[in-house]
């Protein structure tokens, strides 16, 4: 999982949307197997496990293209109250696919330059 | 660049190939196997999956391997695309849901 993590230089996008439910109902939604797959089937997961949860927080999903080359990806949605009683769901969607590593031999050094320098 | 990459998925042999591909790198002739296709004909259509950076090659000694090109801009952008669309639908159907649950 920590490769995810450090997955910063990928592309990711991100969406805001205002939903017409209160929280606790929207989390259900997002969380529980049984909705979630009603409007985010699990084909398009990698796992239907999630990656994390954070109760009425965050939750992330690893995702998978169904085309090829199957490209892997990571999906976070955060929820938090709204004004109106309703729920703004915030969703961050970023490839995480470990071939789109570049050069990994270099950034796994990046923070010790000078270690290695002989006398 | 998204035509490039229309075109050149667009014939089945080179998707054939790119999917071949897309399961694992392998060199051209480990490609052939079990495909009605001749060497230059092979040659042709990896070139055509090279240009539009579907694929790219790494020479290993005296072979070469293909394997997909996850980094190509185009391959990126194609993704981008498709969940740029894919994300507004999903989220109008978990509004259609979310008015069907109970409280």
């Amino acid at each position: 999982m920590s490769n995810i993590d450090a997955e910063q230089h990928t592309e990711q996008m991100v969406f805001d949307y205002e939903l017409d439910a209160p929280l606790e109902k929207v989390w259900r939604a997002l969380s529980i197997p049984a909705f979630r797959e009603k409007w985010l089937p699990g084909v398009g997961l990698a796992d239907p496990e999630p990656l994390s949860s954070a109760p009425c927080e965050e939750i992330r999903y690893r995702m998978r293209d169904g085309e090829p080359p199957f490209l892997e990806s990571v999906v976070t949605f955060q929820v938090t109250p709204n004004a109106d009683g309703g729920t703004r769901l915030r969703i961050i969607h970023g490839l995480a696919d470990a071939r789109l590593a570049r050069d990994p031999p270099k950034a796994a050094n990046s923070n010790l330059p000078c270690l290695m320098r002989a006398a | 660049m998204e035509t490039d990459i229309f075109k050149a998925l667009a014939d089945p042999t080179r998707r054939a190939i790119f999917e071949k591909l897309a399961g694992g790198g392998m060199n051209a002739s480990a490609l052939r196997d079990g495909m009605e296709i001749s060497q230059p004909a092979m040659s042709q259509h990896l070139g055509v999956l090279r240009n539009a950076r579907l694929v790219r090659e790494q020479r290993q000694g005296r072979f070469v391997n293909y394997e997909v090109d996850p980094q190509g801009l185009a391959l990126i952008a194609r993704w981008l695309t498709k969940y740029r669309a894919y994300w507004p639908a999903r989220v109008d159907t978990l509004k259609a849901l979310l008015k069907d649950m109970d409280q």
